[in-house]
């Protein structure tokens, strides 16, 4: 049942990623997820010097609030002409360099870093699971990443026209009258709460290969946006199945092998997709100009 | 344009059935017992003797702040009958996965049992979770491996009651070989400096006054003033050498001894202590007398 649940979730991460990653790299914002894992540490070290624990339940809140938080100040550096990726690495190491900070001060006798407290592991899953009385809800994991899954897929199916306009021409989007401002702040909030439930669910490294390579690897393929959200799930869905079956075979760590599929993928289409492909932009290049003039 | 990634879907759905297809395992009347460190590991071979196939998590060299799980680890846990860990936070986030195993089986934290008086406190009831370092909290652990088997498997009681009190005279015997030893050291010498924190136990154990680098956490960053602050230490105390441990990188008790040399003053690295990991198979010190003894060893002769 394992390899079940690790599969799905895994696919449910990469899906969730994959849809918000079209997005990210269209606004050119691809390493939002980095930051935002290291952006947090603060909010674990709040939230382990107020609850005085360092069990999962306070560290995801101060996760997830501190993720809000740095999400907000980047889109507002951002609305207020700072450079996208300025105003990405200012604040991540800003606030990563508070989390050590506070550390040193507060807690350096104390195991107490991202990778310990709030990172989850893929593997265990399964064990993980939720009680409801006596009913066995399934994993933990299956509730959070599946739940951000569908809360992300309802945001962008309602408001589907509103984020394609507001990504790609937001000076027409607000001449139209469609609230620019909110629809960015609301994405990044998307974003940061996708990724700290799946930080907390699966761990770092598959969140943020999920976010960028499934979709830049789509964006490959296709010039349509509808498109290439939908190819981005497929391609984040093949990249967790096929690196859970990479990791079986080789027992390596499963998170890993998810993200270096997605990698594979991106190369193998960075060759030879159809039209933005290498080799086949070579082919037509070469075919355009061995033709008799 | 559905047709056109059908193959795609088709793979997929391929791919997942090709996932789940289960893995059949070899049944033996051993019991199986799966270990988070290497140092429990040997607790239960030496206990559990033949009636038991003990398999760790985290084998040598492997620090349990950076353990990262691979997927024969969810077999690891999966097949096993009995599971035992440190507890203390040591495994981290693992601690709830563990947890929650111990709803279906018998899952046995070995160091949470422990008085917490007895304990180093770091923080707010946090604690120091090294707790291998003093043989006598190590007992404790031994005997709650003891329990944990004999509950499982009560067929074989007096065997494990014997192998048990076998493994506890030996770790007497080692105690007392390493009080002996430290005597050996002129008492304004016995300071040990290691990278990482994780001798709390051993120096309040052996009366050696313990200065590290670094916090508890192998990923914690160190300060510049902690360096700085080391190598007045090692300057003004005149000590002789500093350790390096096998699962911490050596670039940072390096820039120590740079930093000393510069004041003129010569400090050797002492040689390789272990700290979170035994050692590897072809090492002297892949169980955990032997690692204790090398430890001991290493220290005596570099301050001695």
């Amino acid at each position: 049942m394992s390899s079940f649940w690790i599969m799905l979730i895994g696919s449910l991460v990469a899906s969730s990623c994959g849809i918000l990653g079209c997005f990210l790299i269209l606004r050119r914002m691809a390493m939002l997820g980095d930051a935002i894992s290291h952006a947090i540490l603060p909010g674990i070290v709040f939230a382990f010097l107020i609850s005085g624990s360092r069990e999962s339940f306070p560290m995801l809140v101060g996760a997830t609030l501190v993720g809000l938080l740095s999400t907000i100040i980047i889109q507002w550096m951002k609305q207020n002409g700072v450079q996208a990726d300025a105003a990405l690495s200012v604040t991540f190491t800003a606030l990563f360099a508070l989390g050590v900070i506070l550390i040193s001060l507060y807690t350096r006798q104390i195991d107490l870093d991202l990778d310990c407290v709030l990172y989850g592991e893929i593997a265990y899953v399964q064990w993980d699971t939720w009680q409801l009385g006596d009913l066995n809800m399934g994993p933990r994991a299956l509730w959070m990443v599946g739940g951000v899954f569908l809360l992300n897929l309802l945001i962008i199916l309602l408001f589907f026209k509103q984020f394609k306009l507001t990504t790609f021409d937001p000076a027409l989007a607000a001449a139209v009258g469609i609230p620019v401002a909110f629809f960015h702040y609301l994405l990044m909030g998307m974003v940061s709460l996708t990724t700290v439930a799946s930080f907390e669910s699966v761990g770092a490294i598959l969140v943020v290969a999920m976010l960028i390579a499934p979709a830049a690897t789509a964006y490959l393929w296709t010039d349509r946006f509808h498109l290439m959200l939908s190819l981005s799930i497929l391609f984040g869905i093949l990249s967790a199945i096929g690196g859970y079956l990479l990791a079986v075979p080789l027992d390596a760590s499963i998170a890993g092998c998810m993200a270096m599929m997605a990698g594979i993928l991106f190369l193998f289409s960075f060759l030879f997709a159809p039209r933005h492909g290498l080799v086949s932009k070579w082919w037509y290049q070469r075919k355009w100009y061995s033709k008799p003039q | 344009m559905l047709k056109r990634y059908m193959w795609l879907l088709t793979l997929c759905i391929w791919l997942i059935c090709l996932g789940c297809s289960s893995d059949s395992s070899i049944q033996n009347n051993q019991l199986q017992v799966t270990t988070t460190t290497g140092m429990i590991a040997d607790i239960v071979r030496q206990v559990g003797g033949r009636h038991v196939e003990v398999t760790e998590l985290m084998g040598p060299g492997v620090d349990p702040h950076l353990y990262k799980a691979s997927s024969g680890d969810i077999s690891k846990l999966e097949k096993a009958d009995l599971i035992f860990y440190n507890g203390l936070h040591l495994e981290g986030k693992m601690t709830d996965i563990l947890q929650q195993i111990g709803k279906k089986k018998p899952v046995i934290a070995v160091a949470e049992q422990i008085d917490k008086n007895k304990l180093i406190e770091t923080g707010h009831h946090q604690y120091d979770p090294h707790i291998w370092f003093d043989i006598q909290l190590w007992k404790e652990a031994v005997q709650q491996v003891e329990q944990g088997l004999i509950n499982v498997d009560p067929q074989h009681q007096d065997e494990y009651q014997k192998q048990a009190q076998q493994y506890l005279n030996q770790l007497q015997e080692l105690d007392d070989y390493a009080k002996k030893q430290i005597e050996l050291i002129p008492k304004d010498r016995r300071i040990l400096i290691t990278a990482h924190d994780a001798f709390g136990y051993f120096g309040r154990a052996y009366g050696i006054e313990v200065v590290g680098l670094q916090g508890l956490s192998t990923a914690s960053e160190y300060g510049l003033k902690d360096v700085q602050r080391l190598v007045d230490f090692i300057v003004q105390k005149k000590i002789k050498a500093v350790f390096i441990e096998s699962s911490v990188p050596k670039k940072s008790i390096e820039a120590v001894v740079n930093g000393a040399k510069a004041k003129n003053w010569q400090v050797q690295i002492g040689g390789e202590l272990y700290s979170d990991a035994l050692g590897g198979p072809e090492s002297e010190a892949d169980t955990y007398l032997k690692m204790f003894r090398s430890n001991v060893d290493t220290i005596v002769s570099s301050l001695k």
